[in-house]
């Protein structure tokens, strides 16, 4: 065990807090399954016209949209009242690959809002795709910054 | 509360300043989308839909709609509750179906909350008490206009069509069509209905109102089933014997489907040079201030008229899948259109001789008044000339003033009927009016301008 790896750099401490525990990687996950589950709900609509698959499409996308905007704003406090976590090589990209996953989903939901077939096809279920795409990607810098780097880790 | 209000008003916000950068809203001049023909732009998608409704705010005391020249309009009734069709038995007798929507079925969509909290505004007139009734109007004076108000029938399920074969009084609730015995003269119904044939009712029930007409002959009824969906999104399971007009058999209650495609037809009535049925019907929204329009037609036996697949003939609508190429080549158009949006939800051909000459003979349209367009459409009574049972010529306004100044809605016409004297009777059920529409050179006999 090496003290310097398991002693985490306090400074790097989060700001939107629940009994010291981070807001944003808890809410984060919500959004995360709601747009992947979109996606699957839109294929599902896609393959079989059933109305059903593409409800479920819309609650996903407005639940996820909100619980985004949620997740979006924890995270924004902790990087704007924190100018070391702003310093973190990933923090950036991933706040502009979520944003523009949010801006497609706001997008999405209310292409979703139009009525029957149109209401995913094409135009609903190609943003689903794109969406769920950059998710990894940004998915990817956040677990850096939280794992690799300790931000928000406090001990 | 607030908060939910405020966040939903920014959404709304939000999609209007999409739309306003991504398509013109306003739409053309809608009356170059009335006649036969009509000129059909290509179709739009929204991002959010434009509702754009009248706010209610009622008639003050002595306000009235304007009627065109030759004519002038009175409240027949008023304080009555979402009167939304009327129905003149032979003894003069004026019946006035109130009538208040089923209750919602389960949300399905986000959508629907949105929708409903906005459709609130505007529909908030009539849901204050009782409904679902029929209220009789009588003429106690002799000079042939109902003069006094009372219950006649009551405890109904979402009423709307009326018809009187005899002693045999048809009632068309919203999910049945039930007999009731009448002798001239009843003022009141007590005893118990008997269900000729059940229809489409709920748990969805979209297009609720019934209208519903008996044949000359008295052997059939017809009866308008709208549509449960605007375009099919609460599945094709729903739409089962609905946007159809059925024809039903007054002695055993069989029913057949007798024109389909209909999105929501009402105002059935013969047309009564030609015989033929007429409707006048609710097209679909959400693809462009100017699509679809909505129209009157003569009704042929066995005619498919287009929804869901198609409008105005074999115009494809893209949003309805599995897509049904046989049947869209088997669509015919309509006869005449009424413009865009303006809700045509009453019909009646006018054949008594109060109003002035030109009316004689053509048709009575009440416009509930246009949702889905920025530049709102209809909130009128139009008639359209007919000669040899067709349209011919372009709808002139008869009754506006609906809406103020503000676009606010003092009242929304909805069921047509005429009187015994010859009177036009119109139900506006937001102003929660009877308007009795005359001559304003003859007094009120038709006597009395002969």
């Amino acid at each position: 065990m090496r003290p310097t790896v398991t002693t985490y750099d306090e400074t790097l401490v989060a700001t939107a807090l629940i009994a010291h525990r981070p807001i944003h990687p808890m809410l984060v996950p919500i959004p995360i399954v709601c747009f992947v589950g979109a996606l699957l709900t839109d294929i599902a609509y896609y393959a079989t016209a059933e109305m059903m698959w593409a409800d479920f499409s819309a609650w996903l996308l407005v639940v996820g949209v909100i619980m985004g905007v949620l997740a979006a704003i924890a995270g924004l406090v902790d990087f704007l009242s924190n100018r070391l976590i702003r310093a973190q090589a990933p923090a950036w990209p991933h706040l502009i690959g979520n944003l523009v996953v949010l801006v497609l989903a706001f997008f999405n939901a209310l292409i979703h809002t139009r009525d029957a077939w149109t209401s995913v096809v094409p135009v609903g279920l190609v943003l689903s795709v794109i969406t769920v795409l950059i998710l990894p990607i940004t998915g990817w810098l956040g677990w850096t910054m939280l794992y690799r780097h300790g931000v928000g880790v406090t001990r | 509360m607030m908060m939910r209000a405020r966040f939903l008003r920014s959404i709304l916000v939000c999609g209007s300043l999409l739309c306003l950068a991504g398509c013109n809203d306003g739409g053309g001049d809608p009356k170059a989308q009335i006649g036969a023909n009509p000129p059909l732009p290509e179709l739009q998608q929204y991002l959010l839909p434009p509702m754009h409704i009248a706010k209610v705010v009622g008639w003050k005391k002595g306000e009235t709609p304007t009627v065109a020249q030759g004519l002038k309009i009175e409240p027949l009734a008023t304080g009555l509750q979402h009167p939304r069709s009327l129905y003149t038995l032979p003894n003069g007798d004026v019946l006035v179906v109130e009538s208040k929507a089923p209750p919602a079925a389960a949300i399905k969509r986000p959508k629907e909350i949105v929708m409903g909290y906005i459709e609130s505004w505007a529909t908030s007139g009539g849901n204050t008490g009782e409904s679902n009734r029929i209220t009789l109007l009588r003429d106690t004076n002799g000079d042939g206009i109902p003069d006094s108000q009372s219950v006649f029938l009551d405890h109904l399920n979402s009423p709307f069509g009326v018809a009187l074969v005899g002693n045999d009084l048809y009632v068309a609730n919203t999910d049945a069509i039930v007999k009731y015995p009448y002798k001239e003269g009843d003022t009141k119904i007590t005893a118990p209905g008997e269900i000729l044939t059940p229809l489409p009712g709920g748990p969805i029930d979209h297009h609720w109102t019934k209208s519903l007409v008996a044949s000359p002959d008295g052997k059939l009824l017809y009866v308008g089933v709208g549509s449960n969906s605007n375009i099919t999104e609460n599945g094709m399971e729903a739409e089962h014997n609905r946007a159809d007009i059925l024809e039903v058999d007054r002695a055993t209650g069989r029913f057949r489907i007798f024109a389909s495609g209909l999105r929501n037809p009402n105002g059935l009535t013969f047309e009564p040079q030609s015989g033929a049925l007429w409707t006048v019907v609710n097209e679909r929204d959400e693809i462009g201030p100017d699509l679809v329009p909505d129209y009157m037609t003569s009704v042929k036996d066995g005619a498919f008229y287009g929804w869901p697949y198609s409008y105005y003939g074999r115009h494809v609508d893209p949003r309805v899948q599995p897509q049904r190429p046989d049947l869209v080549a088997k669509a015919i158009p309509p006869d005449y259109a009424l413009s865009s949006h303006v809700a045509p939800l009453g019909l009646a051909f006018y054949t008594a001789n109060n109003l002035p000459e030109q009316y004689r003979g053509g048709a009575f349209v009440g416009e509930h008044g246009s949702w889905n367009r920025q530049v709102l459409n209809g909130y009128k009574v139009v008639f359209v000339p007919f000669s040899n049972g067709k349209p011919n010529g372009m709808a002139q306004d008869v009754v506006t003033g609906f809406l103020d100044s503000n676009e606010h809605a003092q009242g929304r016409p909805v069921g047509l009927a005429v009187d015994k004297a010859g009177g036009l009777l119109i139900a506006d059920d937001v102003g929660n009016t009877i308007w009795r529409v005359t001559s304003s050179g003859s007094g009120t006999s038709p006597a009395a301008r002969l």
